[in-house]
């Protein structure tokens, strides 16, 4: 079943058109990673997807309901964490959950009890009494993820919900999603910058820039289609005049100095260029200290499909 | 499971982070202040002031300004918590909530509403008996109170709502505001009567709206309900309906 439909979608503030005809199809179940550099269009794609803003343009279809006929109606399904901290400065913690659950007509009991249980799974039991004005940036980050779970819901829109994370909170965090996602078939919209977070999380990635999507495919299909380049390392022990001039004939591959000798292969053909390297490194009797091949990620496919869009 | 409405709902939480200890001894000793250390040291200089067709001792006269005084500033809060809640993101969380900007609008119009009514009953009790003597409570009287408190805590809250939508940093909020409630404190008939002001002074005095309310409240304790005071009724409404109305108007119109 599709979670997330748009068409056409477009968003224009003045002048800019922040949005430029956005087309999605997400399904329900899954952890929908939508990446893009600064000023992409993420936010402003997530406000209209949870009807906090109207679009110039285009249609939005959210858990099959249309947003701009029924928008309550959609925010009444879903779970929203934005950007941008939000938190009741006077409250606790531990109330903040509590009163969050009121405000979304969760019954006294179960309020408790789940508020118990997030404030365990947020790692959240030491600071419960604090008040949120005195919690650092990324406990208040994570009181409001973990608040957000005080109410039942099919949908989940987090933006960049591991900012001011530690590397501990943030895998707990994520380990955490990867449980909802998986038990309670919940399907989460989600963005970030560390494109580590996205390849560990995502089951599907979309890539905009410049307000349109440039790239829409699970991880493993976004290297096949986009990461044919690998790159390999030779870390050697000296550099001749010959082995500059040998390999001076070959495509694709450089010579680095600093920190230490390295040759650096870049390429579609990486093994075969490899074979010939070896070969002249051989000719020349240069001895090889260490060699390391580094597999395509995410972030490489990022910048290179960034790089081209612009 | 039971469904609250969704205003009670965001009503429960205005209040939960509005009133506090500090909020409620501040209510309750600042007019106590007023009206047993002011109102008995001025009793030298204004031994007594009309009003409808009786004279009120300083001390009456100041404890029932008080209620309409108190009223103004604890409808404050509703500018405080529009003010806090688009700084601390929580305008947009709860719009991205099972909520509307109408629910939004209604809960802070309620929340001033029980603020200002809880203020005027505690100041009310409070002043009791300094007021007690001349005190004239009627069928009448007592929903004209109620009224005036009401009407007078949507007026000041859509003021403070006003200036809230307006004004996005702190020293700015915190000048205007206090600027504006403290003119319309000390240039009202809260504290001092208008009569033997000097004209200007008292001209002031009616083109403020503090004093249609104090005049309204102290109509209704005194039981001294005038053409004056009926036409006074009638302004304070327009007004407030006005200042409602563009309210309203900028709260739907915030951007995200």
């Amino acid at each position: 079943m599709l979670c997330i439909e748009t068409k056409d979608l477009r968003k224009k503030y003045a002048s800019t058109l922040a949005v430029d005809g956005v087309d999605l199809q997400i399904e329900s179940g899954q952890v929908f990673g939508f990446l893009g550099p600064n000023g992409a269009g993420k936010s402003t794609v997530i406000k209209l997807l949870t009807t906090l803003i109207s679009p110039s343009n285009g249609k939005i279809s959210v858990l099959g309901i249309d947003s701009a006929k029924h928008p309550l109606e959609i925010r009444k399904k879903i779970g929203v964490v934005l950007q941008q901290p939000s938190y009741e400065p006077t409250l606790s913690a531990e109330k903040s959950l509590e009163k969050y659950g009121m405000m979304w007509n969760i019954d006294k009991k179960i309020r408790k009890k789940r508020t118990e249980e997030l404030l365990s799974a947020f790692g959240l039991e030491e600071i419960r009494k604090k008040k949120m004005d005195d919690l650092s940036i990324g406990q208040r980050r994570r009181v409001q993820v973990a608040r957000e779970f005080m109410h039942d819901m099919e949908l989940l829109f987090l933006d960049e919900p591991t900012v001011g994370l530690d590397p501990a909170a943030r895998r707990k965090l994520l380990d955490f999603l990867r449980e909802q996602v998986k038990n309670s078939g919940l399907t989460i919209f989600y963005t970030t910058h560390v494109l580590s977070e996205a390849e560990y999380l995502c089951d599907n990635i979309a890539i905009i820039n410049n307000g349109k999507i440039m790239a829409v495919d699970s991880p493993s299909e976004l290297k096949n289609r986009f990461g044919h380049e690998k790159t390999i390392k030779i870390h050697i022990s000296k550099v001749s005049e010959e082995l500059k001039s040998k390999l001076s004939k070959i495509p694709e591959c450089q010579i680095k100095l600093e920190p230490e000798p390295t040759v650096i292969i870049n390429s579609t053909k990486s093994e075969i260029i490899l074979m010939n390297i070896l070969q002249i490194l051989n000719e020349t009797e240069t001895k090889i200290n260490d060699l390391s091949a580094i597999p395509t990620n995410l972030e490489e496919i990022f910048l290179k499909v960034v790089g081209d869009s612009n | 499971m039971i469904q609250i409405n969704p205003i009670i709902r965001l009503v429960n939480r205005n209040l939960t982070i509005s009133i506090n200890p500090g909020f409620i001894i501040w209510q309750i000793l600042f007019p106590l202040i007023y009206i047993f250390v002011a109102g008995f040291a001025y009793t030298s200089l204004i031994d007594s002031v009309p009003f409808g067709g009786k004279n009120l001792d300083y001390p009456a006269f100041l404890a029932s300004g008080m209620i309409g005084f108190n009223i103004m500033n604890s409808t404050l809060i509703s500018g405080i918590i529009i003010w806090n809640d688009r700084r601390h993101g929580m305008f947009e969380q709860i719009m991205s909530g099972p909520f509307t900007r109408t629910h939004y609008i209604l809960s802070n119009i309620a929340t001033i509403g029980i603020i200002g009514l809880f203020s005027a009953a505690l100041i009310t009790a409070v002043g009791y008996p300094v007021f007690f003597d001349s005190v004239e409570f009627n069928i009448v009287t007592i929903p004209l109170i109620i009224f005036g408190s009401v009407v007078g805590a949507i007026l000041f809250g859509s003021i403070a709502s006003i200036i809230s939508v307006k004004l996005r940093s702190s020293e700015g909020f915190n000048v205007i505001i206090n600027t504006v409630f403290l003119f319309c404190a000390f240039a009202s008939t809260a504290f001092y009567p208008v009569q033997g002001a000097p004209q200007p002074l008292a001209t002031i005095f009616y083109l403020n709206p503090l004093s249609y309310l104090v005049d309204i409240i102290r109509a209704g304790i005194f039981g001294q309900v005038t053409d004056f005071v009926i036409t006074e009724m009638l302004v304070l409404v327009a007004l407030a309906a006005i200042l409602f109305v563009i309210a309203t108007k900028l709260l739907t119109k915030l951007d995200f």
